[in-house]
């Protein structure tokens, strides 16, 4: 009884069925770029969308790059889904079933873009929660590690990078963390996405990775020794296990995005 | 700040020696499995938890690890100490399993990129080892080490694989492929001839160590499964799941090469989904569990069959040739009774047979009286008496003498009653018993005979007018009272010292059928209480003034507690010695008996469907269940626990979303406090101030939606609020000191027939009278409601209505200001809006005074006004205020946390010259915290404030002069900070309960 009645009653679920996407996920990307209008830029042609399915992401990129920017050459845009679950076809979205955490994954999706730089990834990523708050914490920062990894081998300076948090316990690490690769770090929150959940989006801008670091994917390569030298986790005293030290933390700005008047999600159960 | 007790989530668990250890948030505990003493507490980690722990096979050291902490320390250190922080280190990766290599002399860490640290007893790092192009996150893992140089790494990924490598050749030998979806836990025997492996899929899959293959899979669980372990010599499995049981599968061996996994037993151990420690002591055979819900859970692996007499089953055709009687071919066992030299067995052909408990034997017993007709009514065991009624009026007693020989029969008749179907018999003293008897006809009399125990005469007979629909069914007598549980929910009061007086009916007791239980608990001010159970669930308590009991006047009784168990049906209860309420009946075939206090199950037996005959007897330490199936009889054992059912009492299954203390009173060296939580239920508990000792009373289960709120709001009411518009208001009662009890008053009236609104806050104002007040809703909807609460009438009349806008409230208050009733909401928006609603209600605001003056006005229904004031505080959401309203400037002030992170002072005041509300923010904190703060509590006279956000960092800020200055900042181990409430106590400090995952009482 509950749960139909929920549905019917959420406004965003029914307005993502009227503009034919295929989840309400689809609005917190389009309130993220109402405040930033990162996919409004005319120059944004190449995009990656990690962790896509359903796909409601990919639809909103395939629209605005092939129907609202649409020039009168298209060819050199592409955009790339990836997932671990199997996607239906989007029109002009390639689609890959992997792991993000995988660094076999990162190898199918350079081979994808060729040697091109991409302007813009996004990760929606959230794995199954299990209830033990550190280790889905964890979890979701590991998903973002990955995205990150990624994102710095295949993004333009000055490129954007989003994705999604949930604010617990060891947030604040998270964005001292990326403040070494951009140089603006927003906590923002969708008025779709609720209140209720701790879930918000990093939006990280101006992509400038540390000069003397060049970003090199090895397949016998941690995350964590991918990372090394470029500040970001750096490795104390040079040794894996070191004594308890305080680590970097940083709160940063938290935004709220789409207009005052957009639904409310929390009204809506 | 200083952390007193905390209760909350236990990742790990261990059995050494006579010891249980506990990963118990940050802490290792060391308790006495025994005796469930807990011995020491040492803090390992600043703040990580401890995800688990290793202790080397000589019992000297201990590796501690969790996320990316580890810390290798001497047992003894464990054992003594409070803290050892300070040797706490860091690992770059997060740490999925740790421990000691053969001699004990290194530690091996594997981390979730699949990597094997190998370090030192100094943690210096000695050598890492990985498989290539595996680096792949990983969700468990487990390192068996076979030999010093033999050591294999199980490997569980995220999609569905588990990859085993040997550490020092850095070589994979299986990828193990089977389960779907992510691996919670691998581990390998010890003998090194098996792997098993658990997931996401609800699957235990049993692999061979040498080949690789597929041995077989474990169906059963029916929810994800988060820990496994050998036992017994590696033949059996024990496992846990999200489905709150542990299930214990044993490895058998067909033929020679095919082997199954088949279930054994389930024990339900934990009261929601996460339980994720598991050991198995196997001298013992018991099993230890631990779970979010922070309890450490003991489990009989043998807990009907340790002392091998638990379970005694005779057929017709056992006790035949026991006995040496003859029975007939179809002869059925009609009843039974159980008394300290055995039991006495009543057939259907109306035989008598005896079973001596000594010497397991059977003896008929010569009786000159046909018995065929007739039916076992009860037995006093005391006295060695059973009595047997028939349909056609007469009654047998019959004693036995301490052999179980037959001694003394006496038979009785009452003729003047139509047909007797319904007997009950209840000790009375050493001399006397008595019996009811109740027949169909609603013109016959309600019988009570007291019998004179030596001579079975007949003492005294009453005959009472038999109430309209009474059909008798429990019994108890107090004084001269009778207490008669009958059908619809009812209880029969009779007075013994006057058969003319009408006896008094109090029905509808709760919303079951048969009254199945009344028994005398405690006075209260020399007013009796009784607990009351229904067949259909229910329980109550319930005060009965015997001196002004009428049937005209109501107000002779109270029912002070009411209560569902969690399932099944209800036949009695009583209070244990530790002083739990201990509850029994059946969940469909099982019999059950559950602690209801602390909400676990303390035994069961399966026994048959709804035709079943049983009786519950009290065995000297133990209790018997006696019940037959067709021929059979069964007497099964239910022992006193070879070990503590539990070593530590949780409190809630999910997050505690809010808390209040009864401030107003303490209660036996601490406070009385209530916790609202996302598991649907409301706690009423105890906590020790000097010590942070929680006792838990009772677990409220009226609410069938997740909590948002609870509140006392003055000391003899609570509010309670959730989901689908649910608000109640309760009445506590702590008159007694052996608990204190609660009961729904009345609940809130909802918009329509299937509410699917939140109630998402509420605030009251009182009137004069200090028992009426007025109450205002806020819902998800946007909408506001007030409401007058008549205590006489005890009903909620709607007084105004009105909608914000479309954006869900979450928090309302009202304050009196300048002679204003203001209601002052903070929505989702983020803004602050103030309603002046003094002249839409039927009351008024006494100048100087915190309360409304009824001046009798007429009561009608108005809209919601007009807002006075509206303005922007947070970006989003404001979570959490509180307020308060300073008399020499006529101002209120009001804190507000929002999900922005931000923290803010806001002044309201009434400007003289226009008369009108004006607000302000007056101070902004914008990064007070790193995450959504979710709490706001004023303390030590309103000068200082603790917050309480997600990031787990409890905040103390100085908030005189309208500025916001940090003084203080802890980490707290709740995780999911959501609420706090404080108490001053009278020397003058501060107690702060903080709750989330779990609860902190803290010292401030
Ligand atoms: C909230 S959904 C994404 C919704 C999507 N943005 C949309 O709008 O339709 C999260 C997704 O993360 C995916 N995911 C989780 N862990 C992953 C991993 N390791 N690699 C790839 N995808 C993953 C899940 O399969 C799931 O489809």
């Amino acid at each position: 009884m509950g749960k139909r009645s929920k549905d019917k009653r959420d406004l965003y679920y029914r307005k993502a069925k009227e503009q034919g996407y295929r989840a309400r996920s689809a609005f917190k990307l389009l309130q993220l770029n109402e405040q930033y209008h990162f996919l409004d830029d005319p120059n944004l042609k190449r995009v990656v969308d990690l962790c896509a399915a359903p796909g409601s992401w990919s639809q909103v990129l395939s629209r605005k790059l092939f129907v609202d920017n649409k020039s009168e050459d298209d060819s050199g845009k592409k955009i790339i889904a990836v997932d671990l679950q199997p996607m239906s076809p989007i029109d002009n979205v390639t689609c890959l079933q992997a792991d993000i955490t995988h660094p076999k994954t990162f190898n199918k999706i350079l081979e994808l873009f060729g040697n091109e730089k991409a302007q813009f990834v996004c990760s929606d990523g959230a794995p199954d929660v299990t209830g033990l708050h550190d280790l889905d914490e964890y979890v979701q920062q590991q998903l973002i590690m990955s995205a990150l990894q990624l994102t710095t081998c295949i993004l333009e300076k000055g490129g954007v990078f989003i994705a999604k948090i949930f604010r617990g316990r060891d947030i604040d690490l998270l964005y001292s963390q990326l403040g070494f690769l951009f140089k603006k770090i927003i906590c923002a929150k969708p008025r779709s996405s609720r209140g209720t959940s701790l879930e918000a989006f990093i939006v990280c801008l101006d992509y400038c990775p540390p000069k003397d670091w060049v970003p090199k994917l090895d397949l016998n390569k941690s995350v964590t020794e991918f990372f090394e030298g470029c500040n970001i986790k750096e490795i104390h005293n040079n040794s894996i296990i070191t004594k308890w030290y305080e680590e970097d933390r940083d709160i940063v700005d938290f935004m709220t995005c789409g207009s005052l008047d957009a639904y409310d999600s929390d009204a809506t159960y | 700040m200083q952390e007193l007790n905390h209760v909350g989530p236990s990742l790990c668990v261990k059995f050494h020696k006579e010891f249980v250890y506990a990963a118990y948030g940050p802490y290792l505990q060391q308790y006495n499995y025994k005796t469930s003493e807990l011995l020491n507490q040492c803090l390992i980690f600043k703040e990580n938890k401890v995800h688990g722990f290793d202790i080397s096979a000589d019992g000297k050291n201990v590796i501690a690890y969790g996320a990316r902490s580890v810390s290798i320390l001497s047992l003894e250190s464990i054992n003594t100490s409070k803290s050892l922080v300070d040797r706490e280190q860091l690992v770059e990766e997060w740490v999925i399993t740790g421990t000691f290599s053969k001699l004990g002399d290194k530690v091996f860490l594997l981390t979730c990129y699949n990597r094997v640290i190998i370090c030192d007893l100094k943690c210096n790092v000695i050598g890492i080892k990985s498989v290539p192009e595996e680096k792949s996150i990983l969700y468990s893992g487990s390192i068996e080490v076979l030999s010093e140089d033999r050591v294999y790494v199980n490997a569980g990924t995220v999609i569905g694989g588990v990859i085993v490598w040997d550490l020092f050749c850095e070589s994979i030998l299986h990828t193990l492929q089977g389960h779907e979806g992510s691996i919670f836990y691998v581990t390998s025997s010890d003998d090194g001839k098996y792997i098993a492996s658990c997931s996401d899929d609800r699957s235990i899959i049993l692999w061979d160590m040498e080949t690789g293959e597929q041995l077989s899979t474990g169906w059963g669980h029916t929810a994800r499964i988060w820990n496994l372990k050998f036992y017994d010599n590696n033949t059996q499995l024990i496992s846990v799941s999200e489905d709150c049981t542990c299930r214990t599968w044993a490895i058998e061996t067909l033929n020679s090469d095919e082997i199954n996994l088949v279930q054994k037993n389930i024990y339900e151990v934990h009261q929601i989904k996460n339980v994720w420690g598991l050991d198995v002591c196997n001298s013992e055979m018991i099993a230890v569990t631990a779970g979010n819900d922070g309890r450490i859970k003991l489990v009989d692996l043998l807990q009907a069959t340790r002392y091998g007499n638990e379970n005694e089953l005779f057929s017709l055709g056992d006790i035949s040739s026991s006995a040496n009687v003859e029975f007939s071919k179809d002869e059925l066992i009609k009843g039974f009774e159980w008394f300290s030299f055995g039991a006495v067995v009543h057939t259907s052909s109306g035989q008598l047979v005896t079973y001596n408990r000594q010497s397991f034997s059977w003896s008929p017993i010569a009786l000159s009286e046909n018995m065929e007709s007739y039916s076992i009514s009860g037995g006093i065991q005391s006295k060695n008496t059973v009595v047997f009624s028939n349909n056609k009026n007469d009654i047998i007693l019959i004693r036995f003498n301490s052999k179980g020989q037959l001694i003394k029969l006496a038979k009785h008749t009452l003729e003047y009653l139509a047909k007797v179907t319904n007997t009950m018999i209840k000790d009375i003293d050493d001399d006397t018993f008595l019996i009811t008897l109740e027949s169909p006809n609603p013109k016959d009399p309600f019988v009570c005979l007291i019998i004179q125990n030596d001579t079975y005469d007949v003492n005294a007979e009453h005959r009472f007018s038999k109430p309209s629909n009474f059909v008798s069914a429990s019994l108890e007598l107090y004084g001269n009272y009778l207490l008669v549980g009958a059908r619809y929910s009812s209880l029969g009061i009779f007075d013994l010292d006057d058969n003319h007086r009408t006896p008094v009916v109090i029905r509808k007791i709760s919303a079951g059928d048969t009254t199945t239980s009344v028994k005398f608990i405690e006075k209260q001010l020399n007013i009796p209480i009784f607990s009351i159970t229904n067949r259909d669930g229910f329980y109550d308590f319930i005060s009965i003034n015997f001196d002004i009991i009428t049937n005209d006047n109501k107000n002779f009784y109270d029912i002070i507690h009411q209560n569902k168990v969690a399932k099944g049906f209800l036949e009695g209860a009583y209070f244990n010695d530790k002083n739990e309420y201990i509850v029994y009946g059946f969940k469909s075939t099982l019999f059950y008996i559950f602690n209801e206090t602390n909400s676990y199950e303390l035994a069961s037996q399966v026994c048959g469907g709804s035709h079943r005959q049983w009786k519950l007897c009290d065995d000297g330490l133990n209790k018997i269940l006696l019940y037959n199936k067709g021929s059979n009889i069964y007497f099964r054992r239910i022992s006193q626990n070879f070990t503590p059912e539990v070593l530590r009492n949780g409190l809630h299954g999910r997050e505690i979303r809010d808390i209040s203390i009864l401030k107003e009173k303490t209660y036996k060296n601490g406070y009385l406090f209530c916790t609202a939580s996302e598991d649907t239920t409301v706690r009423l508990s105890h906590f020790n101030n000097l010590n942070g000792t929680i006792t838990n009373y009772w677990l409220e289960r009226q609410h069938v939606s997740g909590l948002q709120r609870c509140k006392f709001i003055n000391d003899e009411f609570m509010v309670t609020c959730s989901a689908r518009e649910e608000l109640f208001l309760w009445h506590i009662n702590n008159e007694s000191l052996d608990r204190a009890y609660i009961a729904v008053r009345q609940s809130l009236p909802t918009s329509t027939e299937n509410p699917d609104l939140r109630i998402m806050d509420f605030d009251v104002k009182f009137l004069e009278s200090k028992k009426d007040f007025i109450l205002t809703s806020v819902y998800s909807d946007s909408v506001i409601k007030v409401w007058y609460y008549n205590f006489a009438s005890n009903s909620f009349i709607l007084l105004m209505e009105g909608k914000y806008q479309t954006c869900c409230i979450f928090n309302v208050s009202l304050e009196i200001l300048n002679n204003k009733l203001l209601l002052i909401i903070t929505p989702t928006d983020g803004h602050v809006i103030v309603y002046n609603i003094t002249n839409c209600i039927p009351f008024e605001v006494v100048p100087g005074n915190d309360y409304l003056r009824d001046n009798k006005l007429e009561i009608v229904l108005s809209l919601l006004p007009n807002h006075d004031v509206k303005f922007p505080v947070h970006q989003s959401s404001i979570k959490t205020i509180c307020t308060f309203v300073d008399k020499t400037d006529n101002s209120v002030t009001l804190y507000t946390g929002g999900d922005d992170n931000g923290l803010a002072i806001v002044k309201l005041n009434v400007e003289n010259s226009t008369d009108k509300i004006v607000g302000k923010v007056v101070c902004f904190e914008k990064k007070a915290a790193a995450s959504t703060i979710t709490s706001v509590n004023l303390f030590n006279n309103n000068t200082k404030l603790l917050t309480a956000s997600v990031d787990q960092i409890v905040r103390i800020w100085d908030v005189c002069g309208d500025k916001l200055v940090q003084e203080q900042r802890k980490y707290t181990t709740t995780a999911d900070t959501g609420v706090a409430d404080i108490v001053r106590l009278d020397n003058g400090s501060d107690i702060a309960l903080i709750g989330g995952v779990g609860l902190s009482i803290w010292k401030l």
